[in-house]
């Protein structure tokens, strides 16, 4: 396996590795929630953000504060928050993109006081300029609460070398999506990829991707496996993967959350607060979004007709209202184009994939 | 040409050697889980009855749940694809397959041509399933078989939830304690078996003819409650539960 490759695999595994080394070099570390944080600024601050997506784990403590039908992805954050496993990080960022969302912030202020929650209020309409004006003022609170926690001062004038990395960083992700088009990438490899850029600094990250990059074009193999294009927001569990890869199915494009979904929007507008949440702004076919007209739907199938896809395969996060809201629409709109689908439920307590692949058996066998 | 084909169930193991993809030369159902040994006593009864050895057969397919675990498999295919296939030979009109095993149900659309073009399954749930059934068997103390012959006495089906087994199990102590007749109560257990998986056939639409096949299929009480559900004659073959063994050896037959 390519050096690369297998540095990006191990980070993906070894977030706890990766914090430890980042607290051994002097850094300081906050935690980004799902979905979109501005991690800009932490990252202007000199600060490390890492992801908290949840884990694959049995959930006991964080019961106490949840129900049992709401997303796991929030319960098993706060389940490693209760245990310690987030131990070292600063503060933790908790957007308001959807109700599960909220109550993880309310949650994790009684349930882990050791590491401070600093909510990120986004307007539901993000669009109009007053909305920008409010995202910058929600930018503002969470620099108030950074500075606070840290005792480091904000310098905006960082930001202009952040948002070049970070606009580097998608430009690199997105040709790496390219390239996972028509190049044999397994599912597991492409994951690793993007779960990795959640626990590395984007410059590190960007550098390990180009040459990955390079590599595949130079010793990559083209695919002739059957193409789909994967939708929902999350699909990382390695069980998972490997029913794409044991079934002949390459992942040729993705609007997973988790995945494609961070890296689609650059910033463009300056080098100030105002450039970022004009960025918000302008991101848009995500279903914790809001958009009346739901134009998410029509990209996905767009996307899918664009990357030559044999179907589509959306991964239902269970008990996530807002991707199931959209899945009607979508189910529609792929019959309308005759593109096959096929939605399989998907949690963070899933430990058994027989059913999983099974659908995904058959769904490959329907598309040959 | 000789291809055997093994469907490893939750709860039955069959096994099918089919000659040339169109004769069934054998065939064997053995009741047990998931495991080896139900499927070893399949695969020895059909070569014993056939009179032929591993040896002579060409490929071997297994299906079912337990297909990953059966090493002597030359393939190991979805029980979707072989129970589409099996149905696809015995009735070649059919375009919806309603597949009723013991864990799940499953319902397959197909083209003229005997392709799917889609399907639906559904997840983690006993309700609508012959899993369901047998908990119902065992509160009335019935054995499996003989809830056919008493759904059929019935003229009054009993509401039972098609929700959930749990709550379905309850309700039907409840009924029974209320001095509800028996052959209402099971009429009513095939119902709530055709109302849920009714529901999921819809959803992929129902075009006929339409065939059930697994273990389920058996039961004239649920194939009866499904017809009146769906609002179309169900086609059956006496082989419903070896559907998807019949599958799989035609699926060996032609990859040979």
């Amino acid at each position: 396996m390519w050096h690369c490759l297998e540095t990006l695999k191990k980070v993906s595994v070894s977030p706890k590795e990766q914090l430890d080394k980042y607290l051994s070099e002097g850094k300081k570390v906050i935690a980004v929630a799902p979905v979109y944080t501005p991690e800009e600024i932490i990252h202007a601050f000199g600060f490390v953000p890492m992801g908290v997506w949840g884990a694959d784990i049995e959930i006991n403590e964080s019961k106490k504060y949840y129900p049992a039908f709401i997303c796991s992805i929030m319960q098993t954050v706060l389940e490693l928050g209760i245990k310690g496993k987030y131990s070292g990080v600063s503060a933790i960022v908790v957007p308001s993109l959807c109700d599960s969302l909220k109550t993880l912030g309310q949650n994790w202020k009684y349930a882990v006081k050791d590491i401070p929650f600093i909510p990120m209020t986004y307007p539901q309409n993000r669009k109009p300029d007053y909305a920008v004006d409010f995202t910058v003022e929600m930018y503002k609170r969470v620099i108030n609460d950074l500075e606070n926690i840290t005792g480091e001062k904000f310098d905006e004038s960082k930001l202009k070398k952040t948002y070049e990395i970070y606009n580097e960083h998608n430009r690199v992700m997105r040709e790496f999506s390219k390239i996972s088009e028509d190049y044999e990438v397994s599912a597991a490899d492409r994951s690793a990829v993007f779960k990795s850029a959640w626990f590395m600094l984007k410059e590190e990250h960007t550098g390990l991707v180009k040459e990955l990059i390079e590599l595949i074009k130079k010793e990559g193999k083209i695919s002739k496996k059957l193409r789909v294009y994967t939708t929902g927001i999350l699909a990382d569990a390695p069980d998972l993967l490997n029913i794409f890869d044991s079934n002949n199915l390459q992942i040729v494009g993705d609007d997973i959350a988790y995945e494609s979904r961070q890296y689609r929007t650059d910033i463009t507008n300056g080098n100030d607060l105002y450039a970022l949440a004009k960025k918000f702004s302008e991101m848009d076919n995500c279903s914790l979004l809001y958009d009346r007209d739901k134009k998410r739907v029509s990209f996905i199938i767009e996307e899918a007709k664009k990357k030559k896809a044999d179907g589509i395969v959306v991964l239902m996060t269970k008990f996530c209202d807002p991707e199931e809201f959209d899945y009607v629409p979508i189910k529609r709109a792929a019959d309308e184009a005759g593109i096959p689908h096929i939605n399989i439920e998907v949690d963070r307590q899933m430990k058994n994939y027989q059913q999983a692949n099974t659908m995904l058996q058959t769904f490959a066998d329907m598309l040959i | 040409m000789y291809t055997l084909g093994v469907d490893i169930g939750s709860t039955t193991s069959k096994a099918v050697i089919l000659e040339d993809g169109e004769n069934i030369v054998a065939s064997s159902i053995v009741v047990a889980t998931v495991g080896t040994a139900g499927v070893e006593e399949a695969v020895k009864n059909v070569l014993n009855s056939s009179k032929l050895e591993l040896k002579d057969i060409k490929s071997v397919v297994a299906t079912g749940y337990g297909r990953m675990n059966y090493d002597l498999a030359d393939y190991k295919v979805s029980e979707l694809t072989c129970h589409a296939l099996g149905v696809h030979k015995e009735f070649p009109n059919v375009r919806t397959v309603i597949d009723i095993g013991g864990q799940d149900a499953k319902v397959i659309s197909l083209a003229a041509n005997g392709k799917m073009t889609n399907f639906v399954m559904n997840d983690k749930c006993a309700a609508g399933t012959g899993r369901f059934l047998d908990v119902m068997a065992n509160i009335l103390n019935l054995q499996i078989d003989e809830l056919e012959i008493e759904a059929l006495k019935s003229d009054n089906p009993a509401n039972i939830s098609s929700t959930c087994t749990v709550f379905a199990e309850s309700e039907v102590i409840s009924q029974l304690a209320t001095g509800r007749n028996i052959p209402d109560l099971v009429a009513g257990i095939c119902k709530s078996v055709a109302i849920r998986v009714a529901a999921l056939a819809k959803r992929v639409g129902i075009v006929e003819e339409v065939c059930m096949s697994g273990g389920v299929a058996k039961n004239s009480g649920v194939r009866n409650a499904m017809s009146k559900e769906l609002g179309v004659d169900i086609v059956f073959s006496k082989n419903a539960q070896l559907m998807g063994a019949l599958g799989a050896a035609i699926y060996g037959f032609k990859k040979s």
